[in-house]
């Protein structure tokens, strides 16, 4: 148990009207985002998602990919999400393997474009995926 | 005096100090130790200006620095922007969307009863006088029978198409049930309402649509009723459905008018 302290416990945060659920697998290197962002406090939400993602390339070596299946995202968490790529970027300047695949319902092309400039300063792989809606 | 005239000058100095014929002159001792002051005093101001064109340069970096940094948060702060700025076009579409759905009948694309309610109360608020109309399409279960509900929903599609462009940009045309629509007709006495539906009837009788190897085309009753100050809007539409039922039972294919409320 006392090992387990020094980890950076995963998180499992059930999606609500307003906020996207979210999952990080440490062992996977993996950090999953679904649906809708508007919450009252965004950064108290997304402050432990930043933590996680700065911990994990600070700790790890091993690669991090990201999937993302959000829909809309109010501005407070459209600037959460450029600060998590902007230390992808980071990460990845230096030589780090990271990834990021964003899905979106094809009857939303809206989605595609806003994803893709979010991409525009990351270099990246960022992909984004039509695909079914998330149940 | 400039770099080259200077050095000269030096040189000369150096020269006649150098020359040994020069040697034990009074004159050569304070004139070397002029030309030691000088030259330390040279080195000296070049050091200087080498230290602060050093400076310079660093402060010219320092600000080239914080001028990138001030672009990377401008560009970053744009970027931000945009981007929302999407997300509420997004949201702003989606509920223009889900405004259209709620007030209007997905198959025809006419108001739906919803906004039609709407627009009666309003009105009813403004004390906008107007005639209202039900229509209703003869024989329209027979043709739903026959050839099937695909054609009976192709009729009414054309239908109205066709009464939207028959009606005026103000005049609100609804779907009010399976074949029946709904005509809203502000600021519109009944005589003049009347001209409008017959004019609307006879369009409509000239529509035709495939079905198989046969043409088929449908004629309308009527029922209108002009809105009268105080009453309510239910009322005025319980007359326009009278009227309507009466010139079904007249023999269909007819326009009645409603009589005043008692």
């Amino acid at each position: 148990m006392l090992a387990m302290t020094t980890m950076t416990p995963d998180l499992d945060i059930p999606g609500s009207q307003s906020t996207p659920a979210i999952q990080s697998h440490w062992q996977a290197g993996r950090l999953a985002m679904q649906g809708d962002s508007y919450p009252e406090n965004s950064y108290e939400l997304f402050d432990q998602v930043i933590a996680w993602v700065r911990r994990f390339l600070e700790t790890e070596r091993r690669p991090l990919r990201l999937e993302l299946a959000l829909v809309y995202l109010n501005t407070s968490s459209v600037k959460a999400m450029m600060d998590i790529f902007d230390l992808l970027e980071d990460a990845h300047e230096k030589g780090r393997a990271v990834s990021v695949e964003w899905r979106y319902d094809p009857r939303n092309e809206r989605i595609a474009e806003l994803a893709d400039e979010f991409r525009e300063d990351c270099s990246y792989p960022f992909a984004i995926v039509p695909a079914a809606a998330p149940a | 005096m400039n770099k080259r005239d200077e050095e000269a000058l030096l040189e000369r100095v150096a020269m006649l100090l150098e020359d040994p014929s020069h040697a034990g002159h009074p004159l050569q001792d304070a004139l070397q130790a002029l030309y030691r002051q000088y030259r330390a005093q040279q080195e000296q101001l070049e050091r200087l200006i080498s230290i602060s064109d050093r400076y310079q340069q660093l402060a010219l970096e320092a600000r080239q620095v914080t001028q990138k940094r001030y672009e990377r948060v401008l560009r970053r702060q744009q970027k931000l922007s945009r981007i929302s700025d999407g997300y509420q076009a997004m949201m702003r579409e989606r509920n223009q969307a889900l405004r259209q759905a709620s007030t209007h009948d997905p198959l025809t694309q006419l108001a739906n009863r919803r906004l039609i309610d709407e627009r009666l109360r309003e009105h009813d608020a403004t004390r906008r006088g107007y005639t209202l109309v039900l229509l209703d399409i003869d024989h329209f279960k027979t043709i739903n029978d026959r050839h099937g509900h695909d054609v009976g929903d192709r009729l009414l599609v054309a239908i109205a198409a066709t009464m939207r462009e028959e009606l005026r940009d103000y005049d609100l045309c609804g779907r009010w049930g399976g074949e029946e629509f709904v005509l809203l007709l502000a600021d519109t006495a009944v005589s003049e309402a009347w001209e409008i539906v017959e004019r609307l009837r006879r369009r409509v009788a000239a529509v035709c649509i495939a079905a198989g190897r046969r043409r088929l085309s449908v004629t309308l009753s009527a029922g209108l009723s002009e809105h009268f100050a105080g009453e309510a809007p239910d009322e005025t539409l319980q007359r326009a459905d009278q009227a309507l039922l009466q010139a079904k039972r007249d023999g269909r294919n007819r326009s009645l008018t409603a009589p005043p409320p008692s």
